[in-house]
């Protein structure tokens, strides 16, 4: 993705939904499923990276 | 993890102890919220003393997180405290070595078996963990400089993007997930312990610091970051703005749904002679507040674990909201303090590391029953040595702060 395109990262964000669902060819059954277990997954990444910097 | 019920934990409690669990919970919020409970609570947090008490090395407790958390919850038996941290030995190499984090020097690898963990500060610009011509980078996307500028240079395995990765970098990245994962769940499980075997309460959930003292604990370090305050003054600013958001979510996503417990705040560099008063209003203190603020209209109280002499700042202290801290007192005059923002705030500690280390038990009790009579009157008050407590506190004067704590505590 253009560096002019990366969409601004929010706080318990490291990929952001908009950016993941543009990258399936097409989502045949409940859009709101995979959108709720990407974001819950994501947001442990992000609580890694965060945590090393607050905690460890 | 730290707020599932016993239930949830997989394990039972006796009648006894969910009874005491409950008058020692009891107790504790009613003195964080300025008011007046049975008896002054007592709330240690005890790091390296644990495992002396215990009969552990700091090596072991530093390694071996089974053993860190066995030595608290043989402390919180034995002491009969009211609450405590399940472990503040935060430094567990089961996470920070298999990542290959390079800013800690670790007993029995690089200290002495008996001599405690060590944080290696950037001390120049060319070790900074963040480069002075890397503020707006920061600035535009904190997560991603951390994912790719940051991690590569703490850890030794961690490869920057672009360069070929490695074995060690990818292994590096599952072995710290795992770890990490790994020690949340025993802490999960350490809280249930500690209430099942003894009814003591877990103290805080949640972990927060200031921008300012991330800026220079881990991504400038403090010297350097002295400089930019001069010579950048406004990139300093819009890099404490951008934390801002981060630390207030990475804080309420560890709080106590309950908002029993408090959220800690472990202050570093805001305290004479680290900051001057200025320097602290200008750069420190605006964006410290407002994630506090937000803190609190979301729920939570924030433990001010100011850590050093704040007495200084406290006209800025007392601009917060009232009840949406404790005050926490290491180094300061504890009695100045509480008439300053006794009125507004509840205050823990006010007992120094050296009297716990130097003083005889007689001397440690004189001084505990000193600073109840002076700051507990009228409740608002939770015992506790200044700092967390190290392998120099003597255990006869840590039994003694406790002692003294019930019998002069009584209201």
């Amino acid at each position: 993705m253009p560096e002019h395109d990366k969409p601004k990262l929010q706080p318990g964000e490291c990929i952001p939904w908009e950016q993941r669902v543009k990258e399936y060819a097409r989502i045949l059954g409940d859009e709101e499923v995979v959108k709720k277990v990407w974001k819950e997954t994501d947001m442990l990444a992000y609580l890694y990276i965060w945590a090393c910097l607050i905690q460890f | 993890m730290l707020n599932a019920t016993y239930a949830q934990r997989g394990q039972r409690m006796s009648e006894q102890m969910e009874q005491l669990y409950g008058e020692r919970l009891q107790r504790y919020v009613a003195a964080m919220r300025n008011e007046k409970p049975d008896r002054v609570p007592i709330r240690p947090f005890a790091a390296e003393f644990a495992a002396k008490y215990a009969g552990f090395t700091n090596q072991e407790v530093t390694h071996d997180i089974d053993k860190a958390f066995a030595a608290i919850r043989k402390c919180a038996a034995d002491f009969d405290w009211d609450a405590t941290v399940g472990n503040m030995v935060y430094v567990w190499t089961g996470l920070v070595d298999a990542f290959g984090t390079n800013y800690y020097t670790i007993p029995g690898i690089g200290t002495p078996p008996d001599a405690a963990f060590q944080y290696i500060e950037p001390p120049d610009e060319a070790t900074a963990h963040m480069k002075a011509d890397e503020y707006d980078a920061f600035i535009d996307d904190p997560t991603g400089f951390l994912a790719n500028v940051w991690l590569p240079r703490i850890s030794n395995d961690v490869v920057p993007p672009g360069q070929p990765s490695t074995y060690r970098n990818n292994l590096a990245f599952l072995k710290g997930g795992m770890a990490m994962l790994d020690y949340f769940s025993k802490f999960g499980a350490q809280v249930g312990a500690l209430q099942a075997e003894s009814g003591t309460v877990h103290a805080i959930a949640g972990c927060l610091k200031a921008p300012f003292d991330i800026l220079a604990d881990k991504l400038r370090g403090f010297r350097q970051l002295c400089a930019d305050i001069h010579r950048r003054p406004e990139k300093v600013l819009a890099a404490c703005e951008a934390l801002r958001p981060h630390m207030m979510f990475n804080a309420l996503s560890g709080a106590d749904p309950t908002g029993n417990v408090p959220i800690a705040i472990w202050l570093h560099r805001g305290c004479t002679p680290f900051l001057s008063p200025k320097a602290f209003e200008t750069f420190f203190w605006p964006t410290c507040k407002k994630i506090i603020e937000d803190i609190y209209a979301e729920g939570h109280q924030v433990l001010f674990y100011a850590e050093g002499d704040w007495n200084a700042n406290l006209k800025y202290i007392a601009e917060l909201t009232d009840k949406s801290i404790i005050f926490h007192v290491d180094r300061a005059d504890i009695f100045e303090v509480h008439k300053a923002v006794g009125h507004k705030f509840a205050l823990s500690g006010g007992v120094p590391n050296d009297l716990l280390t130097y003083a005889t038990p007689d001397e440690v009790r004189e001084h505990c029953k000193k600073v109840i009579d002076g700051v507990a009157a009228d409740g608002g008050y939770i015992m506790d040595a200044g700092a967390i407590m190290q392998d120099d506190a003597k255990i006869e004067n840590v039994q003694a702060m406790t002692e003294a704590t019930r019998e002069y505590g009584a209201y």
